[in-house]
């Protein structure tokens, strides 16, 4: 082959379908879609198998097929001489062809609908290009089918100024909505979504959001759901380029499918996400072999991410994670101790409520849900899991003594909040806490104090309830 | 075989693919560029552009077998027609501009899912080759598990 098939990379991203093209043994040809070729390596590639249709009843008859794919780059078209060699329904290869497919499926809330049956292993006997197809010429700096103002947008450059950014933040407050804002002027991503581990294994929650209609910070998302799901648990990048090919794809099927219908999974805060996005990229932050956050981004634009820029994509990811572990450990190591003489406040920027004015605002009710560790304002909920836990420690706290001083210190050594003892990620929950606060009780607010300390500051008096 | 309305999505300008197969049972395939079903609905017409044509012609006369695999980009609506080949020539000035309008729609469609109009401008239209076909069967192909049923 003097084409190398590494270099068709782009073609198996699933933009648009592949065409497969087989024979059955008595001699009849059959045309058929096909939603997704992957590379396996310098030899070989493998066809998704998910029902059996024609095509994969010519094959177990005829080992023969040519598949044709385009570069959604150039628009050049490609045919593959392929010969069947098998089929593997588990290990690496399945399981990766398996993770897009669910993603996409988890996208269209199908997941568990369209199974792969197996991945269907072809050894390239010949590529050669299409000449009905012929890909466009690139003008200087842009890929060709690019146009307006969508230019390569993972630059070297582009991914030093957020690493830069990320790195001058000062705190991890900062450091989350810094590296948004960064990859909005940076790489013009205007939509994108910061996520870290909670407390609950398998779970991730929404800690940072830019650009979505709704704010969603708080939002949980468990590992294999949606884009950031995915990108948790396989710990590597994902990228969805054909989203809505996928979708439509995904979506055809399903009209196609006998399956019951699927009940839409409520949840209490919806993850943000636009919905009309046309590509996703995944980044997991990882430290070592330790998932430290997943950075979502949106495009409604078809084809954002290229193959190009896988590799500049994982060194973000690797950056982003130490900057992310560094401040954790940071901020941890500023925990000052609760009875130390030192403690007095640095300069707060203190804007205490007026006691008076509070008292005489209507009370808020908040309750707590002990067996889900939830608080609801009124009948509206907050937020669950360790963070309300915390805030209900807190609001304990004031009612009892009427303390509104409180040091990280001291949460870190409540054994009622069962917080791990290494790598408890106090402050992201406090972050995320007071981020959901200020959203939806602004009445509520946790206000830094400086090192290691925040106050509890109460615009209007509060009657707290526990429920079973 | 083919109804009016079947007739209307055949030729709203789709993406085409048209296959055969070699002496060998080797199949081979290629972009087709238009489809004109004929008004016995029996017969139909596909076009394919020369470059392209020249791949099929020998698998053509050899196996007298095509399929045509036509999908709707938009929303992954697919048929396949299969039939038997009459003949193979070359296509007539008077039938380009059927071939361009249904061309032009396919570039729609693709520009609507990503794929920029820039991508497809040197896609090889014309001169053409007319592939005569008289219908043997239609199948769905709208992918899923019915895919490969006969058409209702």
């Amino acid at each position: 082959m003097t084409t190398p098939l590494a270099s068709l990379a782009s073609c198996f991203q699933g933009l648009l379908p592949a065409q497969l093209f087989t024979c059955s043994s008595d001699g009849v040809p059959n045309a058929a879609y096909l939603s997704h070729v992957e590379y396996v390596d310098a030899e070989h590639v493998a066809l998704s198998f998910q029902f059996f249709n024609k095509s994969r009843r010519n094959i177990a008859e005829n080992p023969h097929a040519v598949v044709m794919v385009i570069d959604p780059d150039t628009g050049q078209g490609w045919n593959l001489t392929l010969r069947y060699v098998r089929s593997e329904t588990e290990g690496p290869l399945f399981e990766r062809m398996a993770l897009r497919i669910e993603a996409i499926a988890s996208f269209t809330n199908l997941k568990g609908v369209f199974k792969l049956r197996a991945a269907d292993v072809y050894r390239v006997d010949a590529i050669e290009p299409a000449p009905e197809e012929l890909g466009a010429v690139a003008e200087p700096g842009r890929r060709p089918g690019e146009c307006g103002d969508v230019r390569v947008v993972f630059s070297a450059r582009a991914v030093r100024d957020v690493v830069e950014r990320a790195s001058r933040a000062e705190s991890l407050d900062a450091f989350m909505d810094d590296v948004l804002a960064a990859i909005d002027a940076s790489l013009g991503f205007r939509h994108a979504l910061l996520l870290m581990p909670t407390e609950q294994d398998g779970v991730l929650v929404t800690v940072a959001t830019r650009g979505y209609p709704q704010n969603g910070v708080g939002a949980e998302v468990r590992y294999g759901e949606g884009i950031g799901g995915f990108v948790a648990e396989a710990r590597q990048p994902i990228r969805l380029s054909g989203l809505v090919r996928g979708m439509l794809y995904a979506l055809a099927m399903h009209r196609r499918a006998s399956e019951p219908e699927l009940v839409r999974r409520t949840r209490q805060i919806p993850v943000p996400g636009l919905d009309n996005a046309d590509s996703q990229l995944g980044v997991p932050l990882m430290v070592r072999d330790e998932l430290v956050g997943v950075l979502c981004l949106d495009s409604e634009r078809p084809y954002r991410f290229h193959e190009d820029d896988k590799a500049l994509v994982q060194v973000l990811g690797v950056c982003l994670g130490l900057a992310l572990q560094r401040l954790q450990w940071h901020e941890r190591a500023a925990d000052v101790p609760a009875e130390s003489p030192s403690a007095a406040p640095e300069a707060p920027p203190h804007t205490e409520r007026p006691a008076e004015t509070a008292s005489r605002r209507p009370a808020l009710h908040l309750t707590y849900h002990v067996e889900d560790a939830c608080v609801l304002v009124g009948s509206d909920y907050l937020i669950r899991g360790l963070p309300a836990t915390i805030l209900w420690r807190l609001l304990r706290a004031h009612e009892a003594t009427g303390r509104t001083e409180f040091t990280n210190r001291e949460l870190r050594l409540d054994k009622s909040l069962n917080l791990p003892a290494w790598k408890d990620n106090l402050e992201s929950r406090l972050i995320l806490l007071r981020r959901r606060l200020q959203q939806k009780c602004p009445d509520i607010a946790l206000v830094p104090r400086g090192r290691g300390r925040f106050g509890l500051e109460l615009a209007c008096p509060v009657v707290l309830a526990e429920r079973p | 075989m083919i109804d009016a309305t079947l007739t209307a999505f055949l030729e709203q300008g789709l993406s085409l693919h048209i296959a055969t197969r070699d002496r060998d049972m080797r199949p081979v395939g290629a972009r087709a560029l238009a489809l004109r079903v004929h008004g016995d609905g029996v017969h139909l017409t596909a076009y394919v552009a020369q470059v392209a044509a020249e791949r099929l012609l020998g698998p053509l006369d050899a196996s007298r077998q095509a399929a045509v695999d036509v999908g709707r980009p938009e929303d992954d609506r697919a048929c396949q027609v299969k039939g038997i080949v009459e003949a193979v020539r070359p296509a007539r000035d008077d039938e380009q501009a059927l071939v361009a309008r249904q061309w032009e729609g396919l570039r729609d469609q693709l520009s609507g899912i990503g794929i920029a109009r820039a991508s497809t401008a040197r896609w090889a239209t014309w001169p053409a080759m007319a592939v005569e076909m008289r219908v043997t069967a239609v199948f769905e192909q709208t992918p899923g598990p019915l895919a490969g049923n006969p058409f209702p």
